[in-house]
């Protein structure tokens, strides 16, 4: 188990030098870092300052360790348009992010494991059927057309739920959260909802397909002849194994949600790290989008690392690996 | 004692439906009757397709839809077990009725120990809790002979062997105390050395604890050595009945007849195998001439055809950061010599090396250390090309599994002339012609050529293997396990089959099997092999009847016997 | 040689065979060939040459369904801000859709599969490197790649493609190595080098086409990948050129006048984009379904 782990965190660990290995020869090889961090009211010597300054004079390894040993003490640069420590800028509006994305990967959980593993016990009875065409649908329905209907009848339609900005926070540990107040959530429901539909989608045909084979394993149908009940084999049996594809989708799945949080914060106007991305983009903001391309970037491979470690807890098979 | 019979199945009769509509049926069970006594061994015997796994299911309403009982009569204690609820099925089973698999390690849930899966019967069918569960568990193990039972409640199956996994899916079987066990192969899926201990276990329990066994099997041997009556069935339909000895040595029916013959001796060694063959009705002439044309260069000189001098085969696992080099030695130092015509045999149980040394003659894998010399060459040192790819071709392959063995892709014509297209022997309209004379020579229908692999058998794709080997008209042919994969009948046709073209065409075979009976009807030599090491190398008849080395002797302990015939 | 016509044969077997009883799937397959036929079809079948900037007339804009043009002519499905016919910008923004997604699936397939082929081959260090770099990929969301490549290098219909490629060709070759190696375990493959058969023939002849079966599977799954990404880069602004609207760009123009009542021009393109992504997804799950192993062996016992 033990050497399990360290394997993992090695290859975490070549992955992580090999992006940033990437990006920076993306940025300073490939780009012109010079053009990338100057913008357009930058004078050729004040390009020239910047050259120096970059370290560009000097030879290609020492510019990658002075970059690396840069962003392991958090210097990212500063942000063009808000003339602030890029590093501030996205810690500032990560809670918002977090916030919706936890919300939604809860609510997807919750309701699409269930849905697809009753689906795939009971697979050809309506009920599933239908439930299968939904989620299809779903599924098939790009994110920010989801945004867009979701709007139009919750906000303009029902008049029910705001359609966009965070509303008012509480703070607690320091940090601002939206959830701690009524108002707060329910400017967070639309987009949370937004971002929980893919989520369910995916989880019901996950889930479905992954009970599907399970059921048809022998030691279903043993566990069936030593006369245990329906019921428990699905509580024991079943569970257990369905586990381990969901575990791992589900983290590697976080990505997704980060992603498509770009769309639906840009939709509803909800501060968080995917409009700020979005913005920096339009607004030429580069800083921001290397910074935003490394910290994620970081944040995968972690999150990588993680889903295999969880998967030997899962897994004894893996975890007797030799 | 209680004459009514523990149960009693009348006329049972179970179909799949082969259309969505329902109008077209296979019927898996036809009208079969059998009845089982308190205590009793009785067993099913069958090929594939014979129905015997469908009757154990049907009893315990475990048949997978779409399949359908449609009628008979199931009673368990005079009570009738067809149209059972599932909850009142749940209460019978493991209860009243057991059941254990073939294959122990899918039988067995991955992910829970195996603590979890005996006490989890412990607590559904009896009224154990707790700590007492857990006690009782570890007797159950220690009656079913699993060594330090309590340190393997925390293991994992993966962890185990075959033979202990097995093992503690008896102890599942008998936690209630159930009247009646129904066991579905319980040994095949076992190597031959622990099947026999297995075996015992079972017998030791039923005996014991006074369990009837329904023993499902297509193994004759096993029937032989443990049931006292047994039932023949074939395609679902009932052939005949009575007790062993009678079935086994004076069957009655034809079928059955053909099946006992089909059942390799280890006794003695037979010229063919006694079935009922069906004429060839197929044209083979052109077939045979072709074959007979082959080139006989170096023949009539006493040199051995092929020698093997010192072959060592060493896997390595290259070190990577966690671990250091490991290396496995599979074959070490072994030496022996094939004559021209000779049948030589290479037997061993699973991980022997036998199939690695076969791959390294043919070329499949690396020499480590020492040499294959075939016609007199060595062929690391041929360099001419057209020499080395006539020495290559000369030495052709019957392989294992039939369902691996062919390219799916490609028709059974082209499946067999394929490379001879390819080195331009021949003309692309004479393959087609070549392709067909040479089925019809291994038994099947010329017309069948343009078929695809999937719409013949297990015992035919074999048949067009052996066609695809003969294409290149070789002198010498490795037999990988080419029958274990088969249905004993099927085996004993293929067999006799290897034979006649063995004699016609002057063939040379090295023959590898895990099976001594086998061993002991096809080879004149024989070497016995364990952990890379041959042990053993002399005339079958040595082998079998004087043997010297104590593994030689193990091995032939261990195989169950059948005393063949009455006949013989 | 190749027989055409028993190919012919064999495929509309085995499309019976898919498809047959299950309606749905045969009402998408349905669907995409009308959306292909469209698309194809469209400079012809169009009312209007919506890039055509000679055509369009700014006192046309934003008229609702049903409404006359300047011209003369209907407009059935209402006009954009810019006098644009609704009904034509749709025909060729699928077409525009459907043209990136499918050159970016082909070639991504093409690509992922020969790398693929090649890593199980080949093994050693050939094979590490393709398996890293499909690592790599992986662990990175599709959109969030793309994205952030169209923020650095620009933006433009062959940049979309690029961004896309990327995105396709590495789930392909990871099931491409897989499904091989499973494959290079089989004897029909010994039996192929013991008769000296060249490596490059077991490759094309042997290992190809019977390990590409799933991979052929995953393609339409990637196709309605490939539409939504490229709507979404698009409505994002980091898509297809303002000039030339894609689906996704068409739906992003008309958000701005939706809260003001003029909801036909986001709303026709929104539901062709989502008929066509849907038509396909249902092939693609039955198509899946079809070849799912365990369903199969449950018909054939």
């Amino acid at each position: 188990m033990i050497k399990y782990i360290l394997k993992r965190l090695w290859h975490s660990g070549i992955l992580a030098i090999v992006m940033s290995l990437i990006v920076f020869f993306g940025l300073y090889v490939v780009g012109d870092p010079v053009e990338m961090l100057s913008d357009d009211e930058f004078t050729e010597q004040d390009k020239i300052d910047l050259a120096i300054e970059l370290g560009l004079d000097k030879p290609l390894f020492e510019q990658y360790f002075t970059y690396a040993g840069g962003m392991l003490q958090g210097d990212f640069g500063i942000s063009f348009v808000h003339n602030r420590p890029v590093l501030d800028l996205i810690l500032e509006r990560l809670p918002a992010t977090i916030e919706i994305s936890l919300l939604a990967m809860i609510i997807g959980l919750a309701i699409g494991i269930p849905l697809g593993i009753f689906s795939g016990i009971k697979n050809n009875s309506r009920a599933s059927k239908i439930i299968s065409f939904f989620t299809t649908v779903g599924y098939s329905t790009p994110n920010f057309w989801q945004a867009i209907i979701l709007i139009m009848v919750f906000a303009v339609f029902l008049q029910w739920l705001p359609a966009s900005g965070r509303g008012l926070t509480n703070s607690m540990f320091g940090i601002e959260w939206a959830w701690l107040s009524l108002n707060g959530l329910q400017h967070m429901a639309l987009p949370a909802i937004n971002l929980a539909i893919y989520k369910i989608c995916m989880q019901q045909r996950l889930a479905k397909s992954g009970t599907q084979e399970i059921l048809y394993q022998e030691y279903m149908t043993f566990a069936r002849a030593k006369g245990i009940t329906k019921n428990r084999i699905i509580r024991r049996h079943l569970l257990r194994n369905i586990l381990i594809p969901i575990v791992t989708i589900t983290g590697l799945e976080i990505g997704g949600l980060i992603a498509f949080s770009t769309v639906t914060e840009t939709i509803f106007s909800w501060p968080g790290i995917g409009k700020l991305l979005l913005d920096s983009i339009h607004m030429i903001d580069r800083p921001v989008v290397v910074a935003y391309l490394i910290l994620i970037t970081m944040m995968f491979v972690f999150i990588n690392f993680v889903v295999d470690v969880m998967y030997a807890f899962l897994d004894p098979r893996i975890r007797h690996q030799k | 004692m209680n004459n009514t019979p523990l149960l009693k199945i009348n006329n049972l009769t179970v179909t799949y439906p082969l259309n969505s509509e329902g109008s077209d049926v296979l019927k898996a069970l036809d009208n079969i009757s059998l009845k089982v006594n308190s205590g009793q061994i009785i067993g099913i015997v069958g090929e594939s397709g014979a129905g015997k796994s469908t009757i154990g299911k049907a009893i315990l309403g475990l048949l997978d839809p779409p399949a359908k009982l449609v009628s008979g009569e199931i009673r368990f204690l005079g009570n009738s077990l067809v149209g059972l609820s599932e909850a009142q099925f749940e209460s019978l089973r493991g209860n009243q009725i057991g059941y254990i698999y073939q294959n122990p390690m899918t039988a067995l849930n991955p992910v829970l120990t195996i603590g979890e899966q005996v006490i989890e019967a412990i607590e559904a069918n009896t009224d154990m809790r707790g700590k007492n569960a857990q006690e009782y568990a570890i007797q159950l193990l220690e009656r079913a002979d699993v060594s330090f039972a309590e340190d393997r409640l925390q293991k994992y199956p993966h962890q185990l062997s075959g033979g202990l996994c097995q093992r503690i899916v008896f102890a599942i079987a008998i936690a209630a105390k159930p009247k009646l066990i129904i066991a579905d192969e319980p040994t095949t899926a076992l190597d031959v050395t622990v099947q026999q201990s297995v075996l015992q276990t079972l017998i030791k329990l039923s005996q014991q604890e006074q369990i009837a066994i329904i023993l499902i099997t297509h193994d004759i041997g096993v029937i032989a050595e443990t049931c006292d009556y047994v039932y023949v069935l074939r395609y679902g339909k009932h052939v005949e009945q009575d007790a062993t000895n009678k079935v086994l040595q004076r069957p009655t029916q034809d079928y059955t007849r053909s099946l006992m013959a089909s059942v390799p001796l280890i006794e003695k060694r037979l010229h063919r195998f006694a079935l009922n063959e069906e004429d060839n009705l197929e044209d083979t002439s052109t077939g045979l001439h072709y074959l007979q044309e082959k080139q006989t260069t170096q023949d009539s000189t006493n040199e051995p055809l092929l020698e093997v001098r010192n072959l060592s085969k060493i896997f390595i696992t290259p070190s990577s950061l966690l671990k250091a080099k490991q290396s496995f030695t599979a074959v070490k130092g072994v030496n022996f010599t094939v004559q021209r015509g000779e049948t030589v045999g290479i037997v061993g149980e699973s991980g022997s090396g036998k199939s690695t040394i076969g791959r390294m003659i043919l070329g499949l894998e690396d020499i480590t250390e020492g040499s294959v010399i075939y016609r007199g060459k060595d062929l690391k040192l041929i360099t001419d090309s057209t020499e080395r790819r006539a020495h290559c071709l000369s030495m052709q392959c019957i392989f294992q599994d039939p369902y691996s063995s062919l390219n799916p892709r490609m028709s059974a014509g082209e499946n067999i002339t394929y490379g001879l297209k390819i080195h331009n022997l021949i003309d692309n309209n004479k393959a087609e012609s070549l392709a067909q004379d040479l089925m019809s020579l291994v038994g099947l229908k010329r017309e069948d050529a343009d078929k695809l692999p999937h719409a013949f058998s297990g015992g035919e794709r074999q048949r067009i293997g052996i066609a695809r080997s003969l294409a290149y008209r070789p002198d010498f042919i490795f037999c990988d396990e080419p029958t274990s994969a088969l249905d004993v009948s099927v085996q004993a046709n293929l067999l006799n089959l290897l034979k006649d073209l063995q004699e016609q065409f002057s063939l040379t075979l090295l023959f590898v099997s895990h099976d001594l009976a086998v061993i002991r009807q096809m080879c004149d030599r024989v070497i016995v092999m364990k952990d890379g090491e041959a042990l053993e190398n002399d005339s079958n008849d040595n082998i079998f009847e004087q043997p010297k080395h104590a593994y030689t002797r193990s091995l032939l302990d261990a195989m169950p016997k059948f005393q063949g015939l009455a006949q013989y | 040689m190749i027989d055409y016509n028993k190919k012919l044969a064999t495929l509309k077997l085995q499309t019976k065979s898919i498809f047959s009883g299950h309606p749905i799937a045969i009402a998408g397959l349905i669907g995409f060939v009308i959306f292909v036929l469209i698309a194809l079809l469209a400079p012809w079948i169009a009312p209007q040459n919506p890039y055509d900037l000679m055509v369009l007339d700014i006192m046309d804009g934003l008229l609702p369904p049903l409404s006359k043009l300047g011209n003369g002519t209907t407009s059935w499905l209402g006009t954009d801000a810019v006098g644009r016919d609704i009904l034509s910008a749709v025909m060729y923004g699928l077409r525009l859709s459907l043209f990136v997604a499918f050159v970016a699936t082909t070639v991504g397939f093409l690509i992922g599969v020969f790398l693929g082929l090649l890593a199980a081959v080949k093994g050693g260090w050939v094979e590490s490197v393709i398996m890293r770099a499909v690592d790599l990929k992986v662990s990175f969301p599709g959109i969030l790649l793309a994205l952030m490549m169209l923020a650095i290098f620009g933006t433009g219909v062959d940049k979309i493609i690029y961004a896309l490629i990327i995105g396709v060709w590495a789930s392909k070759a990871r099931l491409t190595r897989s499904s091989a190696l499973s494959e290079m375990q089989k004897e029909y493959i010994d039996a192929a080098r013991i008769s000296a058969i060249p490596n490059w023939r077991i490759m094309l002849k042997f290992l190809l086409p019977n390990s590409i079966a799933p991979v052929l599977v995953m393609v339409p799954m990637s196709l309605s990948g490939c539409i939504g990404a490229e709507a979404t880069l698009s409505f994002l602004g980091v898509g297809v050129p303002i000039t030339e609207p894609s689906l996704g760009l068409l739906i992003a123009n008309g958000n701005d006048y939706l809260l003001s009542g003029k909801w036909w021009i986001s709303l026709f393109p929104g539901v062709v984009l989502v008929s066509l992504v849907l038509c396909i997804n249902v092939v693609a799950d039955r198509i899946r379904e079809h070849n799912n192993p365990f369903l199969k062996s449950m018909n054939m016992q």
